[in-house]
């Protein structure tokens, strides 16, 4: 079925170069891959033929090395329900950026802005560009796998010393004790044990 | 009368008629929460208004925002299911089978049948209880107030059977992966019949008292109507779509679980009062679930049978490589769950798609045009709740 | 973006019949809001109890404060481990040389002493994942949800300080 849809796509939008990444077995689903310059292009169609009427949600994800801007879309159709995960893969981690398609799916706003929030990804010509759950001020991108929380906001420090736990008188012990623990119940529990 | 009203979309100064086109003012800005008893939480929205008409909405989101998807990148697959009940923490077991059904789908795990029974038990309770408790508060927005005291007595009785089987009255940690935690014995399944019972009479109360109240008709009623298509633009789920007369239920039309085996309606919004898609009919929708809700119940405890309660799973939970979006149909619409998995026993990432978070976008289109007091039985209607906003 | 359905007017019958007909119905749904109301004056139980002076019965599975019983830990860690917000400090030392290998209630040996158990209540979720995990199942959940403090440092409880066995005497073992 994905296959088919990135056909069409590939004939509709030129130099979409929808791609689909199968999945190896049923235990996980498969996404299909399109160019990040065509997206605005490739949503347009999925809206104009009808193949997915909503737009679920729009994650990020980084993989360190690049990143991906994942459009979860689903059709709410009595016959045949469907789900789509639509992938853009962003190479450059310093300025991502890609087309908006907030004209087309007015649910990209908020989901949008929750992206650019939490990966720094930069939608062009988005109406209300502004972080949606940090606050306006805050510096960097905090599900970037390397993000690191700043230590000083607004005249108030970020994870203060005495607070909670940190303090706690045996706290370096402990970490190393559930470090090995830990590893000494992994090697056990690849050997297979069933609950 | 309201309905003379000429809403124009995002139309800067909103024009009641023709007469008060010439009494319009400047627009004055107007913070609503994140302190204000209506907004169910800590929802700040940022209201432009010209006297009494609102002109903009602006909600300001994040005064409960956790960082959830960031812990549980450092968490084992079990250690997740307490952060993923303080979501929505009024429908804490739908969010724990949403994300459950997810790490099972990947492990290729079987439940046992009785499990599954008794997680659609709990669920449909749940949303019982959930529905109760949006019933309550909206008619407390609303300026009722022994509706609320109604609903909580009833909740009370849910939250407490929750209490004797997992263990804690609203974060429960009870669906695990591959069953549930404990078993209900016989007597706690004749209890939950005996609740239903002097539950279902309560329900036409509910209706007498509140539905059907010319007060409460005349503040929902014709009040932030939205289309079906607006509702796809904004990808709008659960009682809000049903609202809008789209007969769209998970549970029946991509059935997940054992739900194919039940028979229920999916009621939808029909405009009795006022038109279809306004705060009326999404109110009334939720209490029609409730009664779908019952019927589920009693049909779920004909077919329970002894039996495990819970499936093989390995003592350290890892996940293959790859991914699944998982949805399932929470109290307050769709919940997705797009899971990342590169093997080992923490995920890679782990995005929660919350139903309240597109409603809340809906907010800038139901607000230009209308009264303050119609705004605040708006967010109502939507019956968002702010920890799965933020998450 | 303004797909907005413009509010249609209801069908309005003759002004004047409509007129009453809104009144007769206004006054009759109010009305009978205020009957239901007010059958709760007479009749129905009160469902609220008086907190300080009536208690209710918590069920057995009830999950409140957290307690370790010492001398049935082996030190495994386990706990700790599962612990989602690593609220559980544990702390052990091999046993001198020679000395007697102590048993747990269940048969386990202790192979090392316990030096440190403290768990940070103020931290904890009460979810339930550790009491789970317990080989030995000495750390349970205990009925006790009044241990209001003064600071945040009280909150910590040291499983093997005498105060805590005095707690066990009073509330667990009551």
């Amino acid at each position: 079925m994905l296959n088919e849809l990135a056909q069409k796509i590939n004939a509709a939008v030129a130099g979409a170069n929808a791609t689909v990444h199968n999945a190896p077995d049923a235990k996980s689903d498969s996404s299909v891959y399109v160019e990040a310059s065509k997206i605005h292009a490739v949503a347009a169609f999925l809206k104009s033929s009808g193949s997915m009427n909503v737009l679920q949600a729009i994650s990020g994800v980084d993989y360190v090395d690049y990143m991906e801007v994942v459009y979860i879309f689903a059709k709410f159709d009595f016959e045949k329900p469907s789900q789509l995960l639509l992938k853009v893969k962003l190479t450059d981690r310093v300025s991502p950026n890609v087309d908006t398609i907030c004209d087309l799916y007015p649910a990209a706003n908020f989901q949008e802005r929750e992206c650019f929030d939490m990966f720094g990804v930069k939608f062009n010509k988005h109406p209300d560009h502004r972080r949606i759950l940090c606050p306006d001020d805050w510096e960097g991108f905090p599900l970037r796998k390397d993000y690191m929380a700043q230590k000083v906001y607004n005249g108030m420090t970020v994870y203060p010393e005495g607070k909670m736990n940190m303090a706690d008188r045996e706290f370096i012990v402990r970490q190393k004790m559930i470090k090995g623990a830990q590893e000494a119940a992994s090697s056990d529990a690849s050997e297979g044990k069933v609950q | 009368m309201m309905n003379k009203w000429d809403i124009d979309g995002l139309a800067e100064k909103p024009t009641i008629n023709a007469d008060t086109e010439k009494l319009k003012s400047d627009l004055l800005t107007l913070n609503m929460g994140p302190q204000h008893p209506a907004t169910h939480g800590v929802l700040r929205v940022e209201i432009k208004t010209d006297s009494e008409i609102v002109a903009h909405a602006i909600p300001h989101l994040g005064y409960l925002h956790r960082c959830m998807e960031k812990h549980c990148e450092a968490l084992d697959y079990r250690g997740i299911i307490p952060f993923v009940d303080r979501l929505d923490y009024l429908a804490s077991m739908n969010m724990e089978w949403g994300y459950v059904m997810a790490v099972e789908k990947m492990l290729g795990t079987e439940v046992p049948r009785r499990a599954e029974l008794l997680r659609i038990l709990t669920c449909e309770l749940q949303r019982i209880a959930s529905h109760l408790m949006a019933f309550g508060t909206y008619a407390l927005d609303l300026g009722a107030f022994s509706p609320f005291l109604y609903a909580f007595d009833e909740r009370e009785k849910i939250l407490r059977l929750f209490e004797e089987i997992s263990g804690a009255r609203l974060l429960y940690n009870y669906i695990w992966i591959g069953g549930v935690w404990n078993d209900w014995t016989d007597s706690q399944i004749d209890r939950v019949k005996e609740f239903l019972d002097a539950f279902e009479p309560q329900t036409q109360m509910y209706h007498e008292l509140v539905s059907m109240n010319k007060i409460f008709v005349q503040r929902t009623a014709n009040v932030g109507v939205l289309s079906i298509q607006d509702c796809f633009d904004y990808g709008a789920t659960g009682p809000v779509l049903r609202g809008s007369g789209y007969k769209w239920d998970l549970r029946k039309n991509a059935p997940y679980s054992l739900y194919s085996e039940f028979d229920f309606d999916v009621p939808v919004g029909t405009g009795e009062m006022g038109v279809v898609g306004d705060c009326w009919n999404r109110y009334i929708v939720r209490m029609k679930e409730v009664k779908e809700s019952i019927k589920i119940i009693r049909q779920v405890m004909d077919k329970l049978e002894p039996g495990s309660v819970m499936g093989k799973v390995p003592k350290v939970i890892k996940l293959p490589e790859g991914e699944v979006y998982v949805r399932s149909e929470c109290p307050r619409g769709e919940l997705g769950i797009h899971l990342i998995s590169k093997g080992g026993k923490e995920p890679y990432r782990l995005k929660v798609k919350s139903p309240c978070f597109t409603h809340t976008s809906m907010l800038p289109l139901m607000a230009p045009g209308q009264m303050v007091a119609d705004f605040v039985a708006t967010i109502g209607s939507i019956d968002i709740v702010l920890g799965e906003v933020d998450r | 973006m303004s797909t907005h359905t413009t509010i249609q007017a209801p069908a309005k019958p003759s002004a004047f019949k409509a007129y009453f007909a809104e009144l007769f119905n206004g006054v009759s749904t109010t009305v009978k809001g205020m009957w239901i109301t007010f059958r709760f004056v007479w009749g129905v139980k009160p469902v609220s109890i008086e907190y300080p002076e009536v208690r209710e019965v918590l069920p057995e599975r009830a999950r409140h404060r957290l307690y370790n019983d010492a001398q049935n830990c082996i030190s495994c860690t386990q706990c700790a481990m599962a612990c989602p917000v690593d609220c559980i400090y544990i702390s052990s030392e091999k046993l001198p040389e020679g000395s007697e290998i102590k048993k747990t209630s269940n048969g386990q040996s202790i192979r090392l002493k316990l030096t440190q158990f403290t768990i940070d209540t103020a931290l904890c979720c009460y979810c339930g994942l550790c009491t789970t995990v317990c080989p030995t199942e000495c750390l349970t959940h205990t009925q006790d949800y009044e241990f209001a403090q003064y600071t945040i440092d009280a909150m910590k409880y040291d499983y093997l300080a005498p105060d805590v066995v005095a707690w066990r005497d009073r509330i667990v073992n009551k």
